[in-house]
């Protein structure tokens, strides 16, 4: 039936608008990104863990003194303690290793950091004291030569990860902002799909057989639509609260389609109003096939294209409402999604640090942009009346 | 013997409207239509656009429900039979569309919906459907390798000839063709009106054949019916119809008949005056709006169909 479709002239046309094929390459990106971390590339446990201190910047950001002293103090500290437990051999800060020094050297080097960090203790404002600045730097040096150098691969996975700064937690931003690729497509594609079907086979029934099914599936749809998408879903979510769905993404899967099957419903079953008094339908009817089979096969088929459009619309929609409601504590909870970062970074743009939110909403900027383009273009080649 | 006998056939389609979507009247499209198709026989059926042809084809092969009235197809009362023990008419009785375009599902290929009949019926064994698909193609003059293509792929004309493949694909013995070259180009529309003919000799068929052109009835059918306003008006022999038309409507029929202008709108608009509307007909008779002959009679009772000679029978008060 896809191929089918891709070999129309609606295709065609879809296919000569650049834009779209761009969007849609865009979103090929996504997928493909969304499906490595589903298949291992990165396990939910790496989303929780420490990378480096926290709420550093970005690699292309930088830092108040004031904080790199208090950054300096906290390594040094830790360092310090794990030397005095004559733990140093395990120790790690964030994953990265000490040096393999004798105890000795290790300790003294740290006594020689302490000496300069104090210099710069008790100064309140570093900043404007340019031979202080330059002891903040040796400092950081020091610290840093107290680890063992990440060499290879694991330089590179550093790297990556502290690409876009930590959370408030030392967390990878750059690893939770695309752990959320894999959600986002995750509850899109489900509730798109279950939306669509549904609402296809409920508009398509209703538009069909006419008589009780449609007076049900009209009055279902106008009394839902009545009420505003949010609150419904808001509503439909509560419902789960203190069972063991809470916070999972059965909620979410479960109100979304209840939500979002009336757009693909009205828009079938105006369709199939009109398909069903078409002559080839009549043809049908005449060879003798009952009037499941031509429904079936004759009219659903024939709907295909607006049913790609609605997945695409629902794509969207399903991957807003699950940042909203996140973003509302009423979503997602235990996994990082952009609703989550969002929701986290609240007390951090308070404090001027952008890099989480930023991330969160760069990354579902493209994705919403490319999947709005693609509807558009869906709608403009195979639906140019825009019956939906 | 007839293989169709049709019985006082009345249709009314329900007319809804106002805000509850009630029903506040009906199209009277078919008014106690009676007659008989013999076997082998061609029975053209003419009038205007909305006088009830598409309705009258439709009801006989039960693609509508009638209002009241019985057909009956080689000796068995088909109007009340439940959808299985409707199938094996189903096989017999086909119908050909006006519209080439809208008759053909744009998502099934020529075999695709060629094999769904097939198969459906079980026609030939499942082995030989593949030659018997072929062998359709070719008898309604398309070529066997173009039948893996989707409906877009072909002309109007070639369109209408898968149109006649599908009829012709549960061997039927009756077929109702609605119009079927109306919306062809003029160029094409008598090789494929030569095609149907030849199919008819070849197979043995019985034909309802719908039409709005007189010539074209007269050139290929056997009978024909003339309706007006969902009445059939006059029904004779097709052999002579300029000598033996009598009602006044297939006079101005015949009269308005150069209607071979290509570029001419192809609807027939033969009469000073508007057809009345099937939905508020007039008392008395159909005509009587537009008739020349009108007499007072014709303003109180409706003239029933009766014989005047052999095989003739007219509806009119005028007419002796
Ligand atoms: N499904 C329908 N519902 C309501 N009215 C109809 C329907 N089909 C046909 N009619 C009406 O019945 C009359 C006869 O139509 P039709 O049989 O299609 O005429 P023809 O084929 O002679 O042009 C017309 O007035 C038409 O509007
Ligand atoms: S019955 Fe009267 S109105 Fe009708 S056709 Fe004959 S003369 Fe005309
Ligand atoms: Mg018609």
């Amino acid at each position: 039936m896809i191929l089918k479709a891709l070999r129309s002239r609606g295709a065609r046309k879809f296919r000569q608008n650049r834009l779209a094929m761009f969007a849609l390459g865009v979103i090929s990106v996504y997928g493909v990104v969304a499906l490595l971390v589903a298949l291992g590339g990165i396990r939910l446990e790496e989303t929780f863990e420490r990378v480096s201190r926290n709420s550093i910047p970005g690699a292309w950001g930088s830092q108040t003194s004031e904080k790199r002293v208090n950054d300096a103090e906290e390594y040094l500290e830790e360092i310090e303690s794990a030397l005095d437990n004559e733990e140093h051999l395990e120790y790690r800060f964030a994953e990265r290793k000490l040096v393999d020094l004798p105890v000795e050297e290790l300790v003294e080097r740290v006594e020689e950091s302490w000496e300069i960090w104090d210099e710069l203790a008790d100064v309140s404002n570093v900043d404007e004291h340019p031979e202080l600045l330059v002891k903040l730097d040796e400092v950081e040096e020091r610290i840093d030569a107290l680890f063992a150098p990440l060499e290879g691969v694991d330089g590179w996975m550093y790297a990556f990860r502290t690409y876009l700064g930590t959370d408030r937690q030392g967390r990878s931003i750059t690893v939770r902002a695309v752990y959320s690729i894999k959600l986002a497509i995750q509850v899109g594609f489900i509730v798109a799909l279950a939306a669509t079907l549904l609402g296809t086979l409920l508009g398509a029934a209703a538009g069909f057989f006419g008589g009780w099914i449609d007076g049900l599936v009209i009055w279902l749809y106008s009394t839902f639509s009545a009420i505003p998408v949010l609150i419904m879903l808001m509503v439909l979510v509560t419902i789960f609260i203190d069972t063991p769905y809470e916070g999972t993404l059965v909620p979410l899967y479960v109100s979304m389609m209840l939500t979002f099957w009336i757009g693909p419903c009205r828009v079938i079953r105006g369709e199939v109003l009109k398909l069903k008094e078409l002559e080839y339908v009549q043809a049908a009817t005449s060879i003798g096939f009952g009037r499941f089979y031509i429904l079936v096969k004759h009219l659903i088929p024939n709907t295909s294209h607006l049913m790609f459009i609605n997945f695409s619309l629902l794509f969207i929609g399903a991957i807003k409402n699950e940042v909203i409601l996140t973003f509302l504590n009423l979503g997602v909870k235990n996994q990082p999604s952009w609703g989550t970062m969002i929701n986290q970074s609240r007390q951090e743009v308070i404090n001027g640090f952008f890099w989480q939110i930023g991330a969160a909403t760069a990354l579902m900027f493209g994705l919403v942009w490319a999947f709005n383009i693609v509807s558009d273009a869906l709608q403009d080649s195979f639906d140019p009346k825009h019956v939906s | 013997m007839s293989l169709i006998r049709v019985d006082n056939m009345v249709k009314h389609f329900p007319v809804r409207g106002g805000v509850l979507n009630r029903i506040v009247g009906k199209v009277h499209a078919v008014n106690g239509v009676s007659f008989r198709i013999d076997e082998g026989e061609v029975l053209g059926v003419v009038g205007e656009s909305g006088c009830g042809k598409s309705t009258l084809g439709k009801l006989i092969i039960r693609l509508i429900e009638s209002t009241s009235g019985e057909v009956h197809y080689d000796g068995t009362e088909i109007t009340h039979l439940g959808h299985n023990d409707m199938l094996p008419f189903r096989r017999r009785m086909q119908i050909v569309f006006q519209d080439p375009y809208s008759s053909l599902n744009p998502r099934l290929t020529v075999n695709a919906l060629l094999k769904e009949a097939i198969v459906f019926h079980s026609i030939v064994p499942p082995s030989e459907v593949e030659s018997h698909i072929d062998k359709l193609m070719a008898k309604v003059g398309l070529r066997p390798d173009q039948k893996n293509r989707f409906p877009h792929e072909f002309s109007g004309g070639q369109r209408q000839r898968i149109g006649i493949a599908r009829a012709l694909a549960l061997n039927p013995d009756f077929i109702v063709a609605d119009e079927p070259v109306s919306a062809l180009d003029v160029s094409i529309q008598a090789q494929v009106l030569n095609l149907m003919m030849d199919l008819k000799d070849e197979l043995g068929l019985t034909l309802l054949f719908i039409s709005h052109d007189l010539k074209v009835i007269e050139h290929f059918c056997d009978r024909v019916l003339v309706m007006y306003l969902g009445y059939v008006v006059e029904e004779m022999n097709c052999l002579d119809i300029h000598g033996e038309a009598r009602h006044p409507y297939t006079q101005a029929l015949l009269g308005a008949n150069p209607v071979n202008d290509p570029d001419e709108d192809r609807e027939l608009t033969v009469l000073e005056g508007d057809v009345p509307s099937p939905f508020s007909p007039p008392k008395g008779c159909p005509f009587v709006t537009r008739c020349p002959l009108v007499e007072s009679r014709c303003h109180e009772e409706m003239p029933p169909l009766v014989e005047k000679t052999k095989g003739h029978r007219v509806a009119c008060w005028a007419v002796e």
